[in-house]
């Protein structure tokens, strides 16, 4: 990931800050930088948004396409992740520089949305055991300025928020064998139900204290962060830890309880915004 | 890797950069910006299902600007270069009074094609709604659409609404595509309405009307406050022109009047069901043949994978459920205890208009008896659903109603498996005794026949004219005029060799080039030359019209000529492949001009083997142009000894030795009558007819072009393995020779099939003293047991045999004046010797294959309409001769019939003898022999019959040449002898 290089003086200056609960851009501990999102704005795919966050910004794409129920869940669709560390967000991503990153994000993503209590699956079933819809989700990272976890959380819930798979129909003729039909309406579509899906809080261990939203600078001083995704009622549903340092037991707790409070926080302006979006652009 | 991040990446690339413009150039934004205001972009979006059953979202740019002008004369408003619409666009109606421009909606189009084609319609205003929505649900009418418009009399405009920024609309949530395109076409009528407006003090009320026949959209226009009318309704107000209501189609609510509730035909399935049916096998997808015999059956022809094909048995009205010859059906098998045999019987529908409900009941009983009596059954089906209907406009006549004032009347076509139309005419009485054309419009369920409209009239039955042109459409020979956008193509006049012509081509003008062909020929496409070289071998040439150098690939000629695939000629007449400048001028290998030509030389020496062969392209100058006859007599004569005469001799020579050796490899000579008629140079009517006479010179000329079609065709298939157009003919199968070895054993002649060799030999041998003509017969027996030979693509095939002229490889090279086989061969050898470059189609095996399967098709249809013709001519010929006695063989014989050959007239026909109005002889029919007793007679095949021709008229779009048997003589069956007109003229003909 992209890196800054911190002298020892300016680490000092960020974690007095810190303790003292100032950022140095002003913001508060759990304060989250200015945040703009914008959904529907790539017209080939089936539901997108773009968010910046600071300076980071990422694009999410969501294709639906027709495929095989996994064996295990026949009546359930899945969703497959994939990012895209361009080279446009750091020169370091260039060639294969991205790749390692890119696993390591999308695996999470896919542990954090890809279960029947983020998203209703069930729903994407088309006919059991045979048909379901696969939505894929493309990340693309255009700028990396810190917390990109919880950017690509917020980005994807809006892109699933803004998705529509066109309906479809089984229809079984005399001998058995299924068809399936697409509606002509080009309106009459799906949508997915967000509510339950979580957005990830990523907790960044500096000094004693820690902090959301941790700039590239505050990045350098930490040495271990806590990645949590909490839902709208502030249910934990995931947790992990990143970073070469140690976290002791007692500010996990902290730092969970601090993750519950601000994700909870995060999701009912951003379910306002998603909706008032869409009542304008119809 | 999905292709949107492709893009938005690059979109994300942009961005960054258009910021970095702005800032730096920003004079430059506010230029722009203004571009900006006329053209904007919006995205049209819709959800496909793809092959492999996935769904896929593709997204449209569409551009929507203010610059699509309204076409009008009287628009001052828009900057438009050229107006299409007049500004006086007067027509004489009731219902409008002013002058306007019409709006027909997408199903005005569809179905009154033919209204909107007379020249009377003029000043329309086609949507590009219309036109999308047209193009995507019929083709032929597309095409007719797009020719009016180009028509520059008709002032027929196309205003691309969709992409105007005021007439665009977006569909909205929960409406219908079509529901969308309605609206569309409701917006842009209101929109011009509203833009003619502008102009009102200087047009004298210019308006728009809108055509529509759908109620709904109708009374929505009217809410709107827009002119709609249906279509009959503004038809019917044309005062001027009543006949034009004869050309409107029957709509749907018209229909129901006409015809009784009772429902005759079961439903046809819907498409989704059949589609369903065929996918899980219960259904069969195939072509409906109807049969020209009994209009009561007809098969299905069932394409199967690869080779195996088969066909499909339907018998009985309910069955055939309105199917019409040539529509792709999808058929139900019947249990195998439904199977039935084809009926042997001719059965015609013979029904009037008026008891159309009374079920025919007798011709029933006839099926149900050919059922029993024979037992070889074939799958037996019935017709669920048609898949798609190949209705063209049918050439026939009117049966005019026997009711004076009914203006519907049943129209026969003069194809017997086309069914009977039921058309609405006021001028019954005009068009009776015409040649006339009417198109199907539809046929409802309970209607025993198709409903369809009057489109032209071609002209009075029985006249030459109408009758040529009747055979020309029937055998969908293209005949038209050449447009103009081919004739642009041809070379400007006068034309003269260039010295870029000359560049890679050899300069052969000092050689004795001669061409040999028939009397009247304009089309020379081949000439020959024969020298002695300074080391004692012979050189021959044979130098063939370069069309090739003419025709470019992909242009609007090329295309023409490779659709239209061969020249057609007629008795009298000739129609052209190729525009006349070319066939007759510049390409025709006419003496002593200085022509084109591609030469295929060989080097041979005296036994006629050939020792080296070269390709390439030339200039020649004919020295003479001959007639096989004058070539005979110079070859004859001592006394000359020029240069072309000896050129001759050595051709004449070394064709011998040709041919000898060919016939040695097991080549077959085949026999066919051919007859030529003599033309009145007045009246072109046919006043004397004779059989082709065959010369020396004939078949030396075909040796040398049969010599370079197989030098031509190794040479493009070493060099083009994969896309080489050959021609083959394939080896009958044993079954065919039946009848000819049946023939045979009847007078104790034994004919070997095994091979062509065996075939030839045994024909050689076969002769009968005291019948000199039996071998003839013989031969023209073996002609018609043979295949078709056809064109096809080496990648596509892997047997090239020719069986008929035992060559391993052959192709056509020799005329490509009249057949563009010929072309794409010209082209191909162009390219292996380097003379001329490639172009992608041609190296493209499947693109030649389409191509071998039209050009196979026009020349089935070509030779058909050949036939027709002559069979017309003879007609005419009897026609004036009255009836006449003439001696004749049986060629066949059938179960109540003898067919009967004429070699005088080449003529062949059918001596019934279970006529209609007599008691029919007791006939025994025996297949082994085949042999037929009628009372104490028995006929065998070859046996020497007398019969009186003379042409039967009663049936005036059936005109038939009839036979009748003089002797022997059998009491009851035989007539007798009557007397003979014109005998003076007779000995003329006899030889």
């Amino acid at each position: 990931m992209a890196t800054v290089q911190v002298s020892e003086a300016e680490k000092v200056y960020i974690l007095h800050g810190i303790r003292d609960d100032l950022r140095v851009d002003g913001r508060g501990c759990e304060d989250y930088r200015h945040m703009e999102i914008e959904t529907d704005v790539v017209s080939n795919t089936d539901g997108s948004a773009k968010i910046t966050l600071g300076h980071t910004a990422v694009l999410v794409g969501i294709k639906a396409e027709i495929g095989k129920p996994r064996p295990m869940v026949p009546d359930e669709g899945y969703l497959e992740f994939f990012v895209d560390c361009s080279a446009n967000a750091t020169p370091e991503f260039e060639g294969r520089g991205g790749e390692e990153l890119g696993t390591e994000l999308s695996n999470t993503l896919y542990k954090v949305f890809n279960n029947k209590r983020s998203v209703d699956l069930k729903s994407l079933c088309i006919s059991e055991g045979e048909h379901c819809w696969v939505l894929y989700v493309d990340v693309l990272l255009l700028q990396c300025d810190g917390n990109l976890y919880d950017a690509i959380s917020i980005a994807i819930k809006a892109a699933l928020f803004n998705t529509k798979i066109p309906r479809v129909q089984i229809s079984a003729d005399d001998e058995g064998g299924k068809e399936i039909e697409l509606s002509d309406d080009p309106y009459d579509c799906m949508r997915l139900n967000v509510e339950n899906v979580p957005c990830i809080v990523t907790l960044c261990k500096v000094g004693h204290r820690h902090v959301v939203d941790a700039t590239l600078q505050e990045k350098a001083c930490s040495v271990a962060s806590l990645i949590i995704s909490v839902t709208h009622k502030g249910t934990v549903t995931c947790t992990r830890k990143v970073g070469g340092g140690s976290l002791d037991p007692e500010s996990i707790f902290e730092m969970t309880e601090a993750g519950k409070r601000v994700g909870k926080a995060l999701h009912t302006p951003l379910m306002k915004l998603l909706q008032e979006e869409e009542s304008r652009g119809a | 890797w999905r292709r949107w991040l492709r893009s938005a990446s690059a979109a994300a690339f942009w961005e960054a950069c258009c910021i970095v413009l702005v800032l730096t150039l920003s004079p430059l934004l506010f230029w722009c910006l203004t571009a900006l205001i006329a053209i904007m972009l919006k995205s049209k979006t819709f959800v496909k299902k793809t092959r492999s059953g996935g769904v896929m979202k593709i997204v449209r740019e569409h551009y929507l600007r203010d610059d699509i002008w309204c076409g009008s004369e009287a628009c001052t408003e828009c900057k438009q270069e050229s107006t299409v619409l007049q500004k006086d666009a007067c027509i004489e109606s009731n219902l409008c009074s002013y002058p306007h421009y019409l709006i027909p909606d997408t199903n005005v189009v569809l179905h009154q094609i033919d209204v909107l084609e007379d020249p009377m319609i003029r000043n329309v205003i086609i949507l590009q709604t219309v036109l999308q929505e047209v193009r995507h649900r019929s083709a032929p009418v597309y095409k007719r659409l797009k020719d009016i418009i180009h028509e520059k009399e008709k002032h027929f405009y196309t205003f691309t609404n969709e992409h105007r920024r005021e007439t665009f609309i977006e569909r909205e949530p929960g409406e219908s595509a079509n529901d969308r395109n309605d609206r569309a076409i409701r917006v842009a009528a209101k929109w011009y309405s509203q833009h003619l407006k502008m102009f009102e003090s200087d047009t004298d009320g210019l308006k728009v009307v809108l055509l529509t026949n759908d109620q709904g959209n109708k009374q929505k226009a009217e809410e709107s406050d827009l002119l709609v009318y249906k279509c009959e309704e503004y038809i019917k107000s044309l005062i001027a022109n009543p006949e034009l209501v004869d050309r409107l189609a029957l709509s749907s609510d018209d229909k129901n009047e006409i015809t009784s509730s009772k429902v005759l035909f079961p439903e046809h399935l819907p498409l989704s069901r059949i589609q369903a049916g065929i996918k899980s096998g219960s259904f069969l997808q195939g072509t409906f043949r109807a049969s020209r015999d009994n209009y009561l059956e007809a098969t299905v022809f069932v394409q199967g994978e690869g080779e195996d094909s088969t066909e499909v048995l339907i018998q009985g009205l309910q069955n055939l459920n309105r199917a019409v010859h040539q529509d792709v059906v999808a058929v139900q098998l019947l249990p195998r205890n439904q199977w039935v045999a084809p009926s042997s019987v001719v059965l015609q529908d013979e029904g009037t208009a008026k008891d159309d409900d009374v079920e025919e009941e007798e011709e029933e009983k006839l099926v149900a008896a050919t059922l029993m009596s024979s037992m070889s059954l074939k799958p037996t089906g019935k017709v669920v659903g048609i898949i798609k209907r190949n209705w063209r406009p049918f050439c026939g006549m009117l049966n005019v109603s026997q009711i004076k004032e009914s203006t519907r009347h049943l129209f026969t076509p003069a194809d017997r498996r086309i069914p009977r139309i039921r058309i609405e005419t006021r001028q019954a009485s005009t068009l009776a005794g015409q040649r006339i054309m009417v198109a199907i419009d539809g046929w409802p369920k309970h209607s025993r026949y198709p409903n369809g409209h009057f489109v032209r009239s071609l002209g009075g039955a029985g006249e030459k004219n109408t009758e040529e042109e009747v055979l020309l459409l029937e055998h969908d020979v293209p005949h038209q005029a050449f447009s103009q956008a081919v004739l642009s193509f041809l070379p400007k006049m006068p034309w003269a060799i260039t010295p870029e012509d000359m560049v890679r081509r050899e300069d052969l003008r000092h050689l004795t080039v001669c061409s040999v062909d028939p009397p009247g020929c304009t089309d020379i496409d081949d000439a020959l030359h024969c020298r002695e070289l300074e080391n004692g071998n012979l050189e021959v040439g044979v130098h063939i019209a370069d069309v090739s150098h003419f025709i470019r690939p992909g242009n609007a000629l090329d295309k023409e000529a490779a659709n239209r695939g061969t020249t057609v000629y007629l008795c009298g007449k000739r129609i052209d492949m190729v525009p006349e400048l070319l066939s007759s001028n510049l390409c025709s290998l006419r003496s002593n001009v200085e022509r084109l030509a591609f030469s295929c030389i060989w080097e041979m020496n005296h036994e006629a083997e050939i020792l080296k062969t070269r390709f390439t392209k030339s200039v020649i100058n004919s020295k003479a142009s001959l007639t096989y006859a004058e070539a005979q007599m110079r070859i004859d004569d001592t006394t000359k000894n020029d240069d072309t005469t000896k050129s001759l001799r050595g051709l004449n020579k070394l064709a011998k030795i040709l041919k000898r050796r060919r016939i040695e490899k097991g080549a077959l000579t085949l026999s066919s009558l051919e007859v030529r008629f003599h033309m009145d140079s007045e009246t072109h009517d046919p006043i004397d007819l004779q059989t082709k006479e065959l010369m020396e010179t004939n078949s030396m000329v075909e040796e040398f072009m049969l010599l370079a079609n197989i030098s031509v065709a190794q040479k493009i298939y070493d060099e083009f393995s994969e896309c080489a157009l050959l021609r083959k003919h394939p080896a009958p199968p044993p079954s065919n020779y039946d009848i000819l070895l049946k023939a045979a054993k009847s007078k104790d002649v034994v004919i070997h099939t095994d091979s062509a060799k065996a075939l030839a030999d045994s024909l050689d041998v076969a002769k009968v003293d005291g019948f000199p003509y039996f071998n003839t017969l013989l031969r023209i027996l073996a002609t018609r047991c043979m295949m078709q030979a056809v064109y096809f693509c080496s990648g596509m095939d892997s047997d090239f045999h020719h069986y008929g002229l035992a060559s391993p490889i052959y192709t056509h090279f020799t005329s490509p004046i009249r057949r563009y086989a010929d072309i794409i061969v010209h082209r191909l050898l162009a390219v292996a010797i380097g003379a001329d470059s490639t172009y992608p189609d041609l190296m493209d095996k499947h693109k030649q294959s389409a191509l071998c399967n039209n050009l196979n098709y026009r020349h089935k249809m070509a030779q058909y309409a050949q036939r027709a013709s002559v069979a017309f001519h003879t007609q005419l010929f009897f026609k004036s001769r009255g009836i006449l006695n003439e001696e004749g063989f049986v060629l066949f014989v059938r179960k109540n019939a003898i067919i009967v050959l004429i070699p005088k007239f080449g003529l062949e026909g059918t001596v019934f003898f279970d006529g209609k109005d007599k008691t029919a002889p007791n006939l025994v029919y025996d297949e082994e022999g085949p042999t037929l007793t009628i009372e104490q007679h028995t006929f065998h095949i070859f046996d020497k019959v007398k019969v009186t021709i003379s042409l039967d008229d009663s049936n005036i779009q059936h005109q038939k040449i009839r036979m009748a048997l003089i002797d022997p003589v059998i009491s009851g069956v035989s007539v007798p002898a009557p007397d003979v007109g014109p005998q003076a003229k007779k000995p003329k003909l006899d030889q």
